[in-house]
Parts: C-alpha cells; structure tokens; sequence
C-alpha cells in the first residue's frame, strides 16, 4: 500500500512540501536554541528523502523550500527574505547547492539502482522463458528420441518374428503344394526325399528360433521390470561353465573351446541356471562373431575382493571401443566386421542384454575388452563369492 | 525356357535362401545364393542369371545399393523382398529399377507367380512404336497410329493424357509402378510430386475401362503406386 502511495504521481511534491514544512513547524519555535549547520542539515535530509523517494524534480522543489525556509525563519532578520551578515548568505548558498547536489546524485542513483533492479528482472524474466523453452525442446526431443527408439524396436522385433515367419510360410506352401499334387501354374511341384526332409527341417529350426525370441523377451521384459528373481545355492563355476558348454556343443564344433580356470576356484552362491544362460549367451555370441576354426577360451579366476571373475574370449574382429557399451543394449548386434546393425541375421539381439540383467541382479558387473595382443573379443563379468546371509530363493526365472 | 531360368536369390538370412533355393529347385528353376548385396554382384557377374530376388535390409551392400549397382550394368528383372512397412524403402527400390516385390512373410505361390511374370516380361520381344502399330495385350487392343482403342471389343474414347497412360501401362504390364515413375513418364520431371494428377487421371481411366468398383487392371499397390494386368 505504502509503495504505492509513494508511486502516485503527486506524492513527491507533497512530500517535499510536508517534509519541509514539518521540519520548519519542528524546528521554528528553536531558533534561537539551534544553529544555523544544524538547521541547514536537517533540511539536507528533506532533501535526501524526497531524493530517494520520489526523484530528482521534488528533490529540487525540497531544495528551494528549504532554502527559503531556512533564510525565513532561521537566518538573522527573521521572517524576511533578507539576509543581514555576510557569513549567513554564503551559509545559504552552500546549503542551496549542497541539497541540489545531493537531491540530483541521490536521485540519480535511485533511478540507476531502479534500472539496474528492472534490468536483472529482465534478465531474470528472459533467463526464465529460455529455460522453460529449452526445457520445452528438450521434452520434445526426449519424445522424439523416445518415439525413434520405439520405432527401432518395433522394426527390430519385426524383423526378428518375419524372417523364421517367412522361411516357415515358403517351405510349408512349397510342402502343401506337392501334397496337393497339382501343378503351380505351369510348374509341377518335384521334391525329393532329400528337399522334403530339408524343408521339415528348416520349419522346425525356424520354429525353434521363434521360440527362442520369444523366450528371450519374455526374460528381458522381466528384468526390466525388476522381476528377476534368483535361486542362489552354492555351486561349483567349472560345473557352470561345463552345463553351458554342453548345450553350447553343436554351435561350436567348428570352433577349439578351452577352458582355463584357476585350481582352487571357491563355490559361489549364485543362481547356476541363470549364470550358465550368461556362458552359453557369450560362448554362443563368439561362435557367430568369429572365424570358423579360432579358439574361444573360458577364463574363471578369483579375485582378491570376494569376487569370481569369468570371462569368454574369442579371436574375432573385436568390437570397436565406442560401441562396447551399445551392445548391451537391447537389439543391438555386432557385425563380423565390428560394425553394429539391427539387421544382423543371427541371434535375437537380446542375449548381452539378458546376460547384463542377470549379472547386474547378482550384484556383478559385465563389460567388454579387447582379447590377448589387442585382438579379439573378451568378455568379463564379475560375481560375488557370496554368503549365507545373501537374499533367499525366490520365483527362478531360469531354467523353468 | 522357365524350366532351367536361373535365379540368383540374395538375403543375409541362411535359412531363407536354403528355403528358396529347395522351393525354387522344386520348380525347375536352377538356383544360387549370396549373403550381401557385394557377393551377389560377384555371382550375378560370373553366373549371369535371368532374374534376380533380393532382400532390402542387408549389411555392407544394402538391397538398395545392390539394385542400383546392377541397374548400372544390366537389366536383368529384380524382385525386391521386404517387410510391410519398408514403404519408403521398396519405392526407393523400384524407383532405381527393381521391377517388383513380394512382402515378407510370403507363400511359395505368390513369389513364384512374380518370378513367372517377371521371366515373361523379360522374354517378350519389345515393344517398338517405330515398328508396330497396334499393340493387343490381354483385353485391350490399341492402334497407336489412330489412336484407337478397343477394352473387350468395344470402342473406349480417350484423352490424350489418358491414352498415354494406357499406353505406358501396357508396355509395363504386370510391374509395378511408383507414381514417380509414372508422372516422370507422363508429364515429365516438374511433376514428380503432384501425385493428385495421377490420382484424377487413374480415376477417368479407371471409369472408362474396368467393368466395376474393385479394379481389375488397373491395381493399386498402396503407398506405392499401380500395376497394370491386361486380363486374359
């Protein structure tokens, strides 16, 4: 209320006018009691207040005021405008030109101190819009990235289910055809024992590997849904990496798998089922990515930290340096050539994925090297030795 | 001559070119595979097939780069595989010069009804204005000096615009057409986006040479142009 009665626009002139005034009603009946410095200063202040209030034009109508108040009835006559020593009208004049002084500078400085304050609210206001408009953008963004993402996934899963689709869909039409008997258009359908048996085949391993996807998403929208539950027991690694290598056996016989584990490895407390999916995840991963006849080594040793190290190492191309973190990442696969496409034929792009969440959920840690002399593709995750004391049993997703 | 036409199928998916290889063995046809589009320039350069099946979504040479790279040397049919939803891709393909394709997931019949009018599309004699002059196709007879033309025997007016794309249609019977190649061919290279023209003169010519509603020879394949099947 008090601010904006200051704001009217008369207010400053009242102001310099009442201020005056009660400094002359004040101080009049002193006169002979007071000198004329005080006088002079207390009518400074008027001044200075009006000054600070109101501005530069009622400061000046303060100065004028006082002065002719000060010379009225307080300079020798009194109440005339004379003035009868010497002394006195220099008194008068350094008090004029001392309020104006005072009542521009203090003006002065109010108006830079109200630019300033106006300025930085500009700024305050235009810093605010920026961020609320980046901040808009950014949203924008993030739901363009999230949709580019989605659309991604989609194609990834897309392809995934098309492709075992596909081949089912020719060979079965190719099989009904001649179960027809009948004639394609102009084409009779020929198969022999050798085709027909190749065609059943391939529906079954394409059926397979629909299953296999299937499967695999399954598991990884658990674990992104937080609800991988492990059955931990002790176990012995060399029997974990034996299972793996076992189911591993067909897609590594163009490949020399050695196994190389420290003598005196202790039993972990882990859920065997889901570490051995890891191995077979890895051992499988190096089969694919490296050349026919390379080796692929299982490395498992014990670290001084209450942790078992493992690691599966091929001696492919590797995987570029960058791309290390990106194929963990859900439908990213590698290329032969250490590339990453979408559109790599093998696997479901879910395996490291599967593998991170499993180690993750054991409290490991998973990540990528190069293999010996720089060459190659090493795997390594960690797993605590554990204890009895580590969560108990739960719904095993593994292995069911 | 299909008995032994050789077909060269390229996709990065094993199982898919065992699969097509027995299907198509079956038919007669003799086949070979390459896993990118880099080998399947290499085989078609040594084995010089007649007709060529592809899939678009290929590492290192993509089916797009391996339908351009052939077009520069030859022009052998090519029927581009792909999933729904690779529109813009398959336009792509056609528009560099893949003659037609076949979206994944497939049944035999279907690819091998492309492959046999691709073959035949290749094998008929061209089409030469210098030297004919009247073209009979199917159900349409055409005199390309009088600019008549007979739909079923009977008599069918035509615009100008409209007798041009009947025209076009029928020297590409059975391919399918993007609509760019269509206005390229038609109004030439300003018009490669107005495709409501197409769409009004595919309408009036529709209106004067199908018999109802559901087009018969005129075929829209949607979001990538037409096909044009002449009938029996």
């Amino acid at each position: 209320m008090l601010p904006r009665m200051l704001n009217l626009r008369w207010s400053g002139y009242v102001g310099a006018v009442g201020g005056t005034a009660l400094i002359t009603a004040v101080l009049a009946p002193f006169q002979q009691q007071v000198n004329s410095t005080t006088v002079a200063l207390t009518f400074l202040l008027v001044v200075l207040f009006v000054a600070l209030f109101w501005g530069s034009r009622p400061a000046l109508v303060a100065s004028v005021l006082g002065m002719f108040c000060f010379n009225f009835f307080f300079l020798p006559p009194l109440y005339t405008l004379t003035i009868a020593h010497a002394e006195n009208w220099v008194a008068l004049i350094v008090f004029f030109t001392t309020a104006l002084a005072v009542g521009q500078l203090s003006a002065r400085a109010k108006q830079r101190a109200e630019e300033a304050e106006s300025r930085k609210c500009e700024a305050e206001s235009l810093y605010t819009q920026l961020q609320a408009a980046f901040e808009r953008e950014s949203e924008a963004e993030a739901v363009k990235r999230s949709e580019r993402l989605k659309s991604a996934l989609l194609d990834a899963v897309t392809h995934d289910l098309r492709t075992p689709l596909t081949a089912i869909k020719a060979s079965i039409t190719t099989l009904i055809d001649e179960a027809r008997g009948q004639s394609v258009g102009i084409q009779s359908v020929t198969l022999d024992s050798e085709s027909r048996f190749e065609m059943l085949e391939i529906i079954d391993e394409e059926s397979d590997r629909l299953n296999r996807f299937i499967s695999d998403l399954i598991d990884l929208a658990r674990i992104e849904a937080g609800e991988l539950r492990l059955r931990r027991r002790w176990g012995a690694v060399d029997e974990i990496i034996s299972t793996a290598l076992t189911r591993a056996k067909s897609l590594t016989t163009n490949h020399n798998v050695e196994v190389k584990t420290e003598k005196e490895l202790p039993v972990v407390r882990v859920d065997a089922n889901a570490v051995s999916e890891v191995v077979y995840t890895l051992v499988d991963n190096a089969a694919k990515y490296a050349p026919p006849g390379s080796s692929i080594v299982i490395y498992a040793r014990r670290d001084p930290v209450g942790m078992v190290t493992m690691a599966v190492e091929d001696e492919g191309t590797g995987i570029d340096r960058h791309m290390r973190d990106r194929v963990f990442d859900k439908f990213f696969r590698a290329t032969r050539n250490g590339d990453v496409s979408t559109h790599q034929p093998s696997g479901t792009g879910m395996g490291l994925a599967i593998a991170k969440g499993i180690v993750e959920a054991h409290e490991g840690k998973i990540w990528i090297e190069s293999g010996r002399n720089g060459k190659g593709t090493r795997v390594v995750f960690t797993l605590p030795i554990g204890d009895d004391d580590a969560p108990q049993d739960g719904k095993a997703v593994f292995g069911l | 001559m299909n008995d032994r036409a050789r077909i060269l199928v390229i996709d990065d998916e094993p199982q898919l070119i065992r699969v097509l290889r027995t299907g198509l063995k079956s038919r007669g046809y003799d086949v070979r595979g390459a896993s990118d589009g880099e080998s399947g320039l290499e085989t078609f350069s040594d084995w010089h097939p007649d007709l060529v099946i592809t899939d678009l979504a290929m590492p290192n040479v993509d089916g797009l780069e391996f339908c351009r790279r052939l077009r520069a040397i030859s022009q052998v049919p090519i029927i581009v595989l792909s999933a729904k939803g690779e529109e813009k891709t398959k336009v792509e393909a056609l528009d560099i010069g893949a003659d037609d394709f076949v979206t994944k997931p497939f049944g035999i019949d279907e690819l091998l009804a492309r492959i046999r009018a691709s073959l035949r599309r290749a094998n008929a004699p061209p089409i030469s204005e210098a030297t004919q002059v009247t073209l009979d196709v199917g159900d349409f007879q055409v005199n390309l000096e009088s600019r008549q033309v007979k739909v079923r025997g009977t008599d069918v007016h035509l615009t100008p615009k409209e007798f041009d794309l009947l025209i076009y249609f029928i020297k590409h019977s059975g391919k399918v057409l993007t609509h760019r190649t269509l206005l390229a061919a038609i109004w030439g290279g300003n018009y490669l986006e107005q495709n409501e023209y197409l769409r009004v003169f595919i309408g009036n010519l529709r209106k004067k040479i199908e018999l109802e509603a559901t087009p018969r020879y005129i075929v829209t394949e949607p979001w990538i142009g037409y096909r044009f099947d002449p009938g029996s």
